[in-house]
């Protein structure tokens, strides 16, 4: 036992060890076939409609005004390697025509490598109009201007109001968007602090992963989109897509990494790893709340073995506002008996949650699913919780002086007899 | 003993490789000052290292997000500051939490500290902070105990008016780390700390690729983790813990007493 545990370790180690001298290479090949990582991209989206002329902004500047100045701040301090577009809102000026007012949003700059002196002069003939407010119609164009590569796609929502033409609403649509798992994330600032924009503006950031902001000034809003850019300059690969299935034996065989998934509700989720004997499989799921949900919540992740024995689980829950609901779950599979196959055995894992929405909220689509899956060598199990099995604190010390002593006075009484005997004798 | 061979022969062998490997991983983390951003969700939570002092601008309702790694034997304690929005534009009570989740992301129960805190409508700032059990180098399965690797923050507001959301805040956290000692000194190891993977996954056919079982080791090693570096004690701690002078000083201390209870009851010379 312990020899081939012992070649168990030095195998282990020698696996790392290759795995060092190789990974570098290997990656740099992968990074040759695979060419430059897509670049990752974002659309600022303005509002210009009409009440973007009022001078409400610290300073009596108006609210076109504080945008230009943001813009112009954010083109200057942005990395290199983003690719910046910009997308006016509510352009044209139709009047009274609300079905041409509510088709107009124009791309005053398109998405790619920045030429700040040609994206400064874009941004500085902006003028509010008498336009309306098509922000369900500007984000679908803006989804479209990002493309399609993978890569981190942004989208910055500017607008003092909310949605004028009502249809589509820019909530559904955001949703919508999130759920063709394009990865797509709309941050949304609002210029005013109007209930109603507020609640549409907090309800299409919250349906992507975004993040809503209320602007007081041109400094807070330039601050602001400055961030929101180098946000998605952070290097973060975006998780595979996976469809889960409604049982074990239908479902996908996943390796190590990151998946995403859509999970209806009141409908589990099932997938496999495979696992080998002496192996530990590491699983953490995190579920999103991304639309209104009922205040109490959980996420439960089983590992399930293929006859349908429970292995292990983890549980989470909570209560009121949060993002995710998340959680996670470890299991060694048990070494294999001597002469045992080390063939790998599918281990099923099963998502489900307790999120609920409140009467009236869609409950299509599905809510977003984040599944970690890794696969690692097992842990070495104690023979003792005790480090090494090692005592301390003054009990065993007492124990064993005790235990000394007494042998001592044995060993000394033992060695009386002996002599008392050789005497007798 | 073997597990003590073991664990020091791991320890010499492959910590620096590990190390060279997170430094290659980590250049992407500005190392000059404290971290200036925070993340948004589990995967961009940003990477700060124990007793750096990281800030963030933000809107009152994001969720912020930094990791920190912590070995075993250590017992951590992450501190937050946040400075909350004008007096003037706020109109009730906030009330702010800070959530410690596990390399996992099961979420870890506080021993000590505010993790809950509610400002009153005129509160400049608050402090939070949440203390965590000692870091075990190896549990059951079927427990959540804190083990080593890397350990999730998560900075939001939980109740606030609905009027107050999006305003600009600014928020400031650090995680600091004390040894737990030979109390805390448990048995048993990891093979690797609970470093959450970065790469995309991908679906295995084990029909249309047969090979794809052997390579089980590689999607073991594989896998780009989470930029996290390790502690100075290490994930797993050290071999050497104050047990070993402990039972030691019990050896020692049983064989004078042996030596001592011989003394006394041997046989005297004169009397031979």
């Amino acid at each position: 036992m312990i020899i081939r545990k012992w070649s168990v370790a030095l195998s282990g180690l020698l696996t790392v060890l290759m795995a060092g001298a190789f990974a570098p290479g290997a990656l740099a090949d992968g990074a040759v076939t695979e060419g430059e990582p897509p670049p990752p991209r974002v659309e600022l989206v303005l509002d210009v409609s009409g009440s973007m002329s009022e001078r409400d902004m610290a300073g009596g500047q108006s609210r076109i005004a504080a945008a230009q100045q943001a813009f112009n701040e954010v083109l200057d301090a942005m990395p290199e390697e983003v690719h910046l577009g910009i997308r006016t809102l509510g352009a044209g000026n139709p009047g009274d025509d609300k079905v041409a007012g509510c088709l107009d949003s124009d791309q005053l700059y398109p998405v790619g490598p920045v030429d700040r002196l040609e994206a400064k002069t874009a941004v500085a003939t902006l003028r509010p109009t008498t336009g309306f407010t098509p922000i369900g119609l500007a984000l679908r164009e803006a989804d479209k201007d990002l493309g399609d590569d993978p890569g981190t796609r942004r989208i910055v929502l500017i607008t003092d109001g909310e949605d004028s033409c009502g249809q589509p609403d820019p909530c559904v649509v955001a949703r919508e968007l999130a759920a063709k798992g394009t990865h797509l994330v709309v941050d949304t600032l609002g210029l005013t602090l109007d209930d109603a924009v507020r609640q549409q503006l907090s309800c299409i950031a919250e349906a992507t992963g975004g993040t809503y902001t209320a602007v007081q000034d041109a400094d807070q809003l330039a601050d602001r989109i400055g961030q929101l850019v180098r946000r998605a300059d952070v290097p973060v690969e975006n998780p595979a897509a996976v469809e889960g299935a409604t049982q074990c034996a239908d479902a996908p065989l996943l390796g190590a990494g990151v998946y995403i998934d859509r999970a209806e509700f009141g409908e589990p989720r099932w997938y496999r790893v495979p696992v080998r004997p002496g192996q530990e499989l590491r699983a953490s799921v995190s579920v999103a709340a991304d639309r209104a949900m009922d205040p109490d919540h959980g996420v439960l992740l089983r590992a399930v073995s293929e006859e349908g024995q429970e292995l292990t689980r983890g549980t989470g829950a909570g209560h009121g506002r949060t993002d995710v609901m998340s959680t996670g779950l470890r299991y060694p599979l048990p070494e294999p008996e001597e002469g045992d196959t080390s063939a790998s055995v599918p281990v099923c894992l099963e998502v489900s949650n307790s999120f609920s929405v409140p009467e009236g909220q869609p409950r299509t689509p599905g809510l977003p699913v984040e599944l970690a899956v890794d696969v690692v060598a097992g842990p070495d199990n104690p023979s003792d919780v005790a480090a090494f099995g090692l005592a301390r604190g003054w009990v065993p010390l007492v124990l064993l002086t005790v235990v000394g002593l007494v042998a001592g006075v044995l060993w000394g009484l033992l060695v009386r007899m002996g002599i008392a005997l050789g005497r007798a004798h | 003993m073997r597990q003590g061979l073991r664990r020091t022969i791991r320890g010499a062998a492959l910590l620096p490789l590990t190390g060279l490997l997170l430094a290659g991983a980590g250049t992407a983390v500005a190392d000059d000052g404290g971290q200036q951003e925070a993340g948004t969700s589990f995967r961009t939570a940003t990477v700060i290292a124990q007793d750096e002092t990281a800030t963030a601008m933000a809107s009152t309702g994001d969720y912020l997000y930094w990791t920190f790694p912590a070995g075993a034997g250590q017992t951590a304690t992450a501190e937050a500051t946040v400075t909350l929005p004008d007096a003037a534009a706020r109109s009730g009570p906030v009330t702010w939490q800070l959530d410690v989740y596990d390399g996992l992301r099961r979420r870890q129960a506080c021993t000590e500290g505010q993790q809950t805190v509610t400002a009153a409508e005129t509160t400049a700032s608050i402090d939070l902070s949440c203390t965590l059990r000692p870091v075990k180098p190896w549990s059951e399965p079927w427990a959540d105990d804190p083990l080593p690797g890397a350990y999730y923050l998560r900075l939001t507001v939980v109740e606030l008016p609905e009027r107050d959301l999006g305003l600009g805040v600014s928020a400031q956290v650090s995680v600091t780390a004390t040894e737990s000692g030979g109390a805390r000194a448990s048995g048993g190891e990891l093979s690797e700390p609970l470093i959450p993977a970065a790469r995309a996954g991908s679906i295995v056919d084990l029909e249309a690729d047969p090979d794809a079982e052997e390579d089980g080791d590689d999607t073991a090693t594989g896998v780009q983790p989470v930029a996290v570096a390790e502690p100075e004690s290490g994930w797993m701690g050290s071999w050497w813990t104050d047990r070993w002078v402990w039972t030691a000083a019990g050896g020692v201390l049983g064989a004078i007493a042996g030596v001592a209870g011989y003394v006394l009851i041997r046989p005297r010379q004169r009397e031979s």
